[in-house]
């Protein structure tokens, strides 16, 4: 049973100063379900996924990731860091190195896998998110849709258990985030657990077990898409939805 | 009888620049490598560590340099401590020149975009391969215009050390100048002589700033 568990969160609440971020956060994910995100902005979905890699520090409650607790050691950061792979928003490729050099450095320096490995897993998973034939370029040299496949195989490359997705197509053009919302849909039919902040309904629809809506800091309600799409059963889910579905 | 401006001069002048350079690449050397541990030191995160080293930049960026020569000419003199003329001066220089260059680096790795070292920790990276491999290559670009401009400052600021008796270029013009009576010849080599040494360095540095302001552009 436990075995099914990769993420669990429990009464987790985070401060920043004055502002309380997160209200007393239960979130249970188990391997292999990909679930989405969704709230207002300020509604704290962020900083909830960026607790589970402890960029963010959290006051109260606990997390277990892949049966490791996160507490404040750097052994457990470093132990849960290796099994969550992260994509942002904002790309953050290393503009000084190569596309593959961007890939084999965690592996090579959390890893401590030889180079050659490294780059013959880097070229795997660039063929994968269809960019193989860009390695040698530096990441300003590609497309914003390019660059985040990059980063998507980047995080890929240190083998995760679980990735994590914050607003990866928000700081895309339009034309550009079909490429990277088809390459994280080939990733969750190929059974990566996923936990995605993001505004695209049409992906939640596609590929969530469950979307979760947040206000707040708090869940207000999740559900399997279906449900949740037409069904909301709160008045803020329903505001939510309204607001953001008028511009589809 | 007054002798002129001629080669033996000329070569006494020559002997004062290799001194400059030399005392320059010295207190360089040693200005970096200890300015990069401050500027460390500066970001680690740790309140207390922090504030420390912000005393330490603001003392030596806060007082006079020639305060800060005749403190460890003069004053280590007074503990026992008898230095060699040009020890004391590069120790001085290297000092101070520890407290700019670590200024600058703060600046420049704080001028690195948090994402960077956001990504690098999600990637399971350690502090020293974050620094290393991601903050400092991109914090050394960045600071590379003001780090040029700061080697200028150096090599003129140099002079200076001519006030506790050591003979570089300028009191190396000031001797031969008292010699011939030829102060504005004297002088006007003694000036060339420091803008070749600046100019080219002043004209990387502009050249790499505005390239610099290209990239950032795009």
């Amino acid at each position: 049973m436990q075995d099914h568990i990769l993420i669990e969160m429990m009464g987790v609440q985070k401060w920043y100063g004055g502002y309380q971020a997160l209200r007393n956060v239960d979130l249970t994910v188990r391997r292999g379900e990909k679930i989405v995100l969704c709230g207002p902005s300020g509604s704290g979905k962020s900083t909830l996924i960026r607790c589970i890699n402890r960029l963010e520090a959290i006051q109260q409650g606990s997390i277990v990731v892949n049966g490791h607790r996160l507490d404040d050691s750097i052994k457990a950061i470093d132990v849960v860091r290796q099994d969550v792979g992260m994509v942002f928003q904002s790309f953050n490729l290393f503009p000084h190195m190569t596309v593959l050099q961007n890939c084999t450095l965690a592996p090579i320096r959390a890893r401590r896998i030889s180079k050659t490995e490294a780059e013959a897993t880097a070229r795997k998973y660039l063929e994968r998110v269809r960019i193989g034939d860009q390695a040698e370029k530096y990441p300003a040299q590609l497309s914003g849709g390019q660059q985040q496949r990059v980063a998507i195989a980047r995080a890929l490359c240190m083998q995760p258990k679980v990735m994590l997705f914050d607003e990866p197509t928000s700081a895309l053009d339009p034309e550009m985030v079909k490429e990277v919302l088809d390459t994280m849909i080939g990733l969750a039919n190929d059974g990566m657990t996923m936990i995605c902040v993001t505004h695209e309904m049409g992906f939640a629809c596609q590929v969530a077990d469950r979307v979760i809506f947040m206000a707040e800091g708090q869940i207000i309600e999740e559900g399997a898409p279906d449900a949740f799409f037409r069904n909301p059963q709160h008045v803020r889910t329903r505001q939510f939805l309204g607001e953001i579905l008028a511009h589809h | 009888m007054v002798p002129h401006f001629g080669l033996p001069e000329f070569g006494f002048l020559l002997r004062g620049l290799q001194w400059t350079v030399l005392l320059t690449l010295v207190a360089f050397a040693g200005g970096c490598t200890a300015g990069l541990a401050i500027a460390l030191l500066r970001t680690c995160g740790h309140k207390g560590v922090e504030w420390i080293t912000r005393i330490y930049i603001g003392i030596f960026q806060g007082t006079p340099l020639l305060l800060q020569l005749f403190v460890v000419y003069y004053g280590l003199a007074l503990t026992g401590l008898k230095l060699d003329a040009f020890v004391a001066v590069a120790i001085g220089f290297t000092v101070n020149a520890s407290a700019f260059l670590g200024e600058i680096w703060r600046g420049a790795i704080q001028a690195v975009p948090r994402g960077q070292t956001e990504a690098a920790m999600a990637l399971g990276l350690h502090y020293s391969s974050r620094m290393r491999d991601i903050v400092l290559p991109q914090a050394i670009r960045i600071s590379l215009p003001a780090t040029i401009g700061y080697l200028v400052q150096l090599i003129k600021g140099t002079s200076l050390a001519a006030i506790v008796g050591f003979i570089e270029l300028a009191r190396a013009g000031q001797i031969v100048s008292n010699q011939t009576f030829q102060p504005l010849l004297v002088f006007g080599v003694v000036g060339a002589m420091y803008f070749v040494l600046c100019w080219p360095l002043s004209w990387w540095g502009s050249r790499m700033e505005a390239r610099l302001a290209l990239a950032s552009q795009r």
